[in-house]
């Protein structure tokens, strides 16, 4: 037999890196051999990190960048003209700190057109401004006398390379064709540096030195850290803030998967500990599997989200309109993923970890996993976690989300995401209290399920954390969008479209401005009618209402939200076309409203005439009540009808000609509601909107918001699936610990109606737990922060969306129970096999 | 001295009701060089007796003493130092890891104990040659035979300078050829000064053992010496050809 010749003695006590090699080896066979039985988790973060991949380089390219306009300087100064003390200021920087770009801007206005570009005077190899700008064709300009201009001014003049151009009195060579590659949608005309004699913006790029700070070179001059930190919440913050909560959910769900695979490996990891591994070595095992687990999936999922991201970039510079390199991901947020996804994999398997060497190398050995411990578990930590949170979002609640409130919402709603996950395991006890009356299978499943908290507590965290997000979501979206006052949602729906006539939907007699009457003359309007007409028989429609304003608008005087909206004039037309009959509306009634609840909404009156501009406008003016008078009617004769269409920019609240009597005012047209039989297309709407725009009208049609149906609909959809999917992972696993007692109930003579109803009732009692404590959750969340807001106060949570909540605490849970049951008609494998034994 | 020593052992497990003596002032002693056999009914304490042999579990009363070192009383730490440098198991699911060859199972000890990769591997190989099985160094447990797993996991708990070797029905999951050339491994690891202590239901193996120790009820009922075995005899036969 060899014998190694090393003395033994200076070998390290803890066998040293060879040791920490070799099970750090053994790990990464292992999941090599076994990786399908960590194909969830493994998918889980690969879809996480790739999400992460294209979406932060979605949402961080498609808006202009705020840091385009430096170029490559670290400091941006902008000046509106280039009076004596701006050039001394430049001058001084140019002294002061070397190289100094210099952009003059001239807005020049496209003859016959409302477009504008920028006669610009730029040095095109200056230090700075370099990258905002790129040659397409021809050369730039070399002396004066010559121009480039991007390709949408050479489209407005009609121009190309060679022709001659005057401009503000002077005529230039046309000599190239430019963009400013950062932004396609900057149109401008490139001269030499001094071109530009009366500029309207002055453009300084410069870098001072690093850290001086920007307020010491004066109140003009940003740095891209300044921009930062005036605009925390940006792409990046919240990628990070939704990768953290999505890789919080993962971890969740890893520590149950890797508990169960722990135990799968207990006999080797018992021969391990036969072999003298120590326990930190056998801690390694698992740990290092957990970390082979996060950076395979961190790796796959970067490389998929990239490979998507390559293919999908060309159509976001389209409609981005500005050049997106292949490289221009925010890279630090994409590391920032990489590296949760390998701590939430790493900290999901120090639990089993911790737990296996618990267990003696000789009941590992046997296969023998260690007796569940009994947890005295208090909800003393939980519940304290709760009253913080709660505390917190009042906080924010009170600030209105804004400043140190949006601080104070992300801390309160992390720790109700705490308190949920502490509480989680607690529940579990409480149902099985609660159980130990019912059936067989469904107390041993409570059972089971309180005994084994390791996994499912985990399991439950992350349902009620899905279900939480959900809840908060639908919730929020029902208050917000069920305020009558303030009201929000789609404008139009897809087979209405407003045309506008120059005097807008607010009309020039609307707030701020002063009068009865004006706008558009009666001469001009009728030219406009007949435009309104055709625009409307070229989309098939001969539904045209035409649609009034008056001076008068609604005020709200309580504290809350204010009144937002047109206020139509109710004209029969009008009325008629939405199938309202006279005698449907009373004959005092002043104003009539679609909104749920607007008739009983108090403090309410109807403004007109000179009343703001006697009062005053602007922030900081307060609503008096009751009004004066002279320009007011205080609470005025307030009717729901239903009938009258949705849409925010729609007549959905119309004063009553009886009101517009009555207070002497005098309506004036605003536009034409157009109704059409059918969606209108897209090249509907682009006819339409140059037939207006020829005669001096523009038109509205269908946004792209959705309606808080669609959004709530949406919000229960995605909490399901989540909280199913957790199930669907995490259900075999925790069933997989009670396998044992399983084949005994088994040779007892149990059927498999017995063992279809364990995991069924596992299943629904996980998914109901977890629907009540992230419903319970979320009501605590939006109470909190509506108890102190002053826009949404707490009256705002009245309209409970019931249909969405019973689908999630009723439905949902009798599914996950139905497909336990289906799930679990096949007997285990090997069973018969084990009864043997 | 001995390489191993059980000195007034006895483990009780459960308490109150559920107390159960599985072994009961246990003395034994294994030299070095020497292949002592554990024999008894099932629930005897053999199991017992080889997992505090071997520093898996501590008795309730008694000293164990191993390569003269106390095994009561030491750190978790210390004794897994002394199982990756003293002590090899060798059980009857062989208990090899999977996901690691051949050669990698029998060098794990050695590296957890701090040998380089290199030169661990370079001792397995030569512990793996010697039990004719360098040809299948690489392969995978799950592409060994049965015999050839047992084989490696009798090399995995020889090499180094392992000096006590602990097998529990290392013959129990394989036929009687195969079993009878793992007894001849382990007798020949004895030949080379390694103490063995085996644990067996059967009797023709435990025929090979210099001593055989029966257990009933956790206490050494007997203890006998062994008449000679099929080694001794092919020895003698060599020694002393048949006259033709």
């Amino acid at each position: 037999m060899t014998h190694h010749t090393d003395s033994v003695g200076q070998r390290p006590l803890d066998g040293g890196m060879p040791a920490r090699r070799a099970v750090t080896r053994w790990a990464w066979r292992l999941l090599r051999r076994e990786w399908r039985q960590q194909s969830l988790v493994l998918a889980l973060i690969t879809l996480a990190v790739a999400v992460t991949t294209v979406g932060v380089g979605v949402s961080t390219n498609t808006p202009l960048s705020p840091y385009v306009g430096f170029g490559n300087a670290q400091d941006m100064a902008t000046f509106s003209n280039s009076s004596a003390s701006t050039m001394a200021t430049i001058a001084s920087w140019h002294k002061r700190y070397g190289a100094v770009d210099v952009i003059d801007n001239e807005t020049v206005t496209v003859p016959g057109s409302v477009d504008t570009f920028s006669l610009r005077a730029q040095n095109p190899y200056g230090p700075y401004g370099q990258p905002l700008l790129a040659l397409v064709s021809g050369h730039l300009p070399t002396k004066t006398g010559e121009v480039a201009m991007t390709s949408g001014v050479a489209s407005d003049f009609n121009l190309r390379v060679g022709s001659d151009w005057t401009v503000k009195g002077v005529t230039r060579k046309v000599v190239g064709i430019v963009e400013n590659p950062k932004n396609l949608l900057d149109q401008f005309a490139l001269v030499l540096p001094g071109q530009v004699t009366t500029p309207t913006s002055v453009t300084v790029l410069f870098d001072a030195p690093v850290g001086t700070p920007s307020k010491s070179l004066g109140p003009n001059v940003i740095t891209p850290m300044s921009v930062a930190q005036g605009n925390l919440l940006n792409p990046e913050t919240i990628s990070i803030a939704l990768v953290t909560m999505a890789m919080l959910l993962i971890a969740l769900v890893a520590i149950a998967g890797f508990t169960v695979l722990a135990q799968r490996r207990l006999r080797s990891i018992g021969m391990l500990g036969a072999l003298g591994a120590t326990d930190e070595h056998i801690k390694l095992v698992v740990r290092a599997n957990g970390v082979f687990v996060g950076l395979v999936g961190a790796v796959v999922g970067f490389v998929v989200g990239f490979a998507a991201w390559l293919a999908y970039r060309p159509h976001l510079e389209v409609s981005a309109h500005h050049v997106i390199g292949v490289f221009q991901l925010p890279w630090i947020v994409i590391v920032v993923a990489v590296a949760l996804a390998v701590a939430a994999a790493y900290f999901a398997a120090t639990r089993p970890a911790r737990a296996m060497i618990r267990i003696s190398t000789v009941s590992a050995l046997a296969g023998h996993p260690a007796p569940p411990k009994k947890l005295h578990r208090s909800a003393v930590p939980g519940v304290v976690l709760v009253v913080v949170a709660f505390v917190l979002v009042g906080v924010a609640g009170a600030r209105g989300g804004n400043g140190g409130g949006m601080a104070a919402l992300v801390i309160g709603f992390v720790t109700l995401t705490v308190a949920v996950v502490l509480l989680s395991p607690f529940l579990l006890t409480v149902l099985d209290r609660f159980s130990r009356r019912a059936p067989l299978a469904i107390r041993m499943a409570m059972r089971d399920l309180a005994r084994y908290r390791a996994r499912s507590g985990a399991a439950l965290g992350a349902i009620s954390v899905g279900v939480l997000i959900a809840v908060v979501v639908i919730i929020a979206t029902a208050a917000r969008f069920g305020n009558a006052l303030d009201y929000a949602g789609p404008n139009l729906s897809s087979t209405q479209l407003i045309i506008y006539t120059p005097n807008g939907p607010y009309g020039p007699g609307g707030p701020g401005n002063s009068s009865k009457g004006g706008g558009v003359p009666t001469t001009s309007l009728a030219p406009m009618a007949q435009s309104a007409r055709a625009i409307a028989a070229a989309l098939g429609s001969h539904v045209v209402i035409k649609l009034e304003t008056t001076s008068a608008t609604l005020q709200h005087a309580a504290s809350g939200r204010s009144f937002s909206g047109p206020l139509y004039v109710a004209t029969p037309q009008l009325l008629r076309a939405f199938g309202i009959g006279k005698s449907a509306v009373g004959p005092t009634t002043e104003i009539l409203s679609m909104r749920p609840g607007f008739a009983g909404l108090s403090k309410m009156q109807i403004v007109y005439g000179n009343y703001y501009s006697g009062q005053g406008s602007g922030p900081g003016r307060s609503e008096s009540w009751p009004c004066p008078t002279s320009d007011c009617l205080a609470n005025p004769s307030m009717q729901e009808i239903s009938s009258l269409p949705a849409g925010t920019s729609a007549p959905n609240t119309v004063i009553t000609e009886y009101a517009v009597k009555r207070l002497g005012l005098t309506p004036i047209t605003s536009g034409w509601l157009v109704k059409t039989s059918k969606p209108l297309s897209a090249g509907q709407l682009t006819g339409a909107r140059s037939t207006a725009a020829a005669a001096g009208l523009s038109i509205e049609s269908k946004s792209s918001i959705p309606t808080s149906a669609t959004i709530i609909d949406w919000a229960t959809f995605v909490g399901i699936l989540l909280a199913l999917g957790v199930l669907a992972m995490t259900i075999g696993l925790i069933r997989s610990e009670t396998a044992d007692d399983l084949r005994i109930l088994v040779a007892s003579g149990a059927s498999s109606g017995t063992r279809r109803s364990l995991t069924a009732a596992t299943a629904g009692a996980l998914a109901f737990v977890g629907a009540v404590v992230g419903t319970a959750a979320a009501y605590v969340a939006m109470i909190g922060f509506s108890r102190t807001n002053a826009l949404d106060g707490i009256s705002s949570l009245a309209s409970v969306p019931v249909a969405n909540l019973l689908l999630i605490l009723v439905v949902m849970p009798l599914v996950a129970a139905m497909v336990g049951w289906l799930a679990a008609w096949r007997e285990p494998k090997g069973l018969s096999g084990r009864l043997i034994q | 001295m001995s390489m191993l020593e059980l000195r007034n052992v006895s483990k009780v497990y459960g308490e109150g009701a559920t107390e159960v003596d599985a072994l009961r002032n246990i003395d034994l002693e294994v030299d070095r060089g020497s292949l002592v056999a554990i024999m008894g009914p099932s629930g005897s304490g053999k199991s017992t007796l080889l997992t505090i042999a071997g520093s898996l579990e501590l008795p309730t009363t008694g000293d164990v003493m191993i390569d003269g070192s106390n095994v009561v009383g030491m750190s978790r730490n210390d004794k897994a130092r002394l199982r990756r440098r003293t002590i090899g198991y060798v059980f009857q699911d062989f208990n090899l890891l999977a996901g690691l060859t051949a050669v990698e199972n029998v060098s794990l000890p050695l590296e957890l104990d701090g040998v380089p990769m290199k030169k661990a591997r370079a001792q397995g190989m030569s512990a793996l040659d010697e039990l004719g099985l360098s040809h299948r160094a690489e392969r995978f447990p799950d592409e060994l035979s049965g015999g050839e797993r047992q084989r490696v996991a009798i090399a995995r708990a020889v090499v180094g300078e392992r000096s006590l070797l602990l097998a529990d029905e290392p013959s129990g999951a394989l036929d009687s050829v195969n079993g009878e050339a793992v007894m001849r491994m382990i007798l020949s690891a004895c030949h080379r000064g390694v103490a063995a202590l085996v644990v067996t239901h059967d009797a023709k193996l435990a025929s090979w053992a210099d001593r055989v120790v029966f257990l009933r009820d956790g206490k050494a009922v007997d203890e006998t010496l062994s008449p000679p075995g099929p080694e001794e005899l092919l020895d003698h036969d060599a020694t002393n050809p048949p006259a033709s």
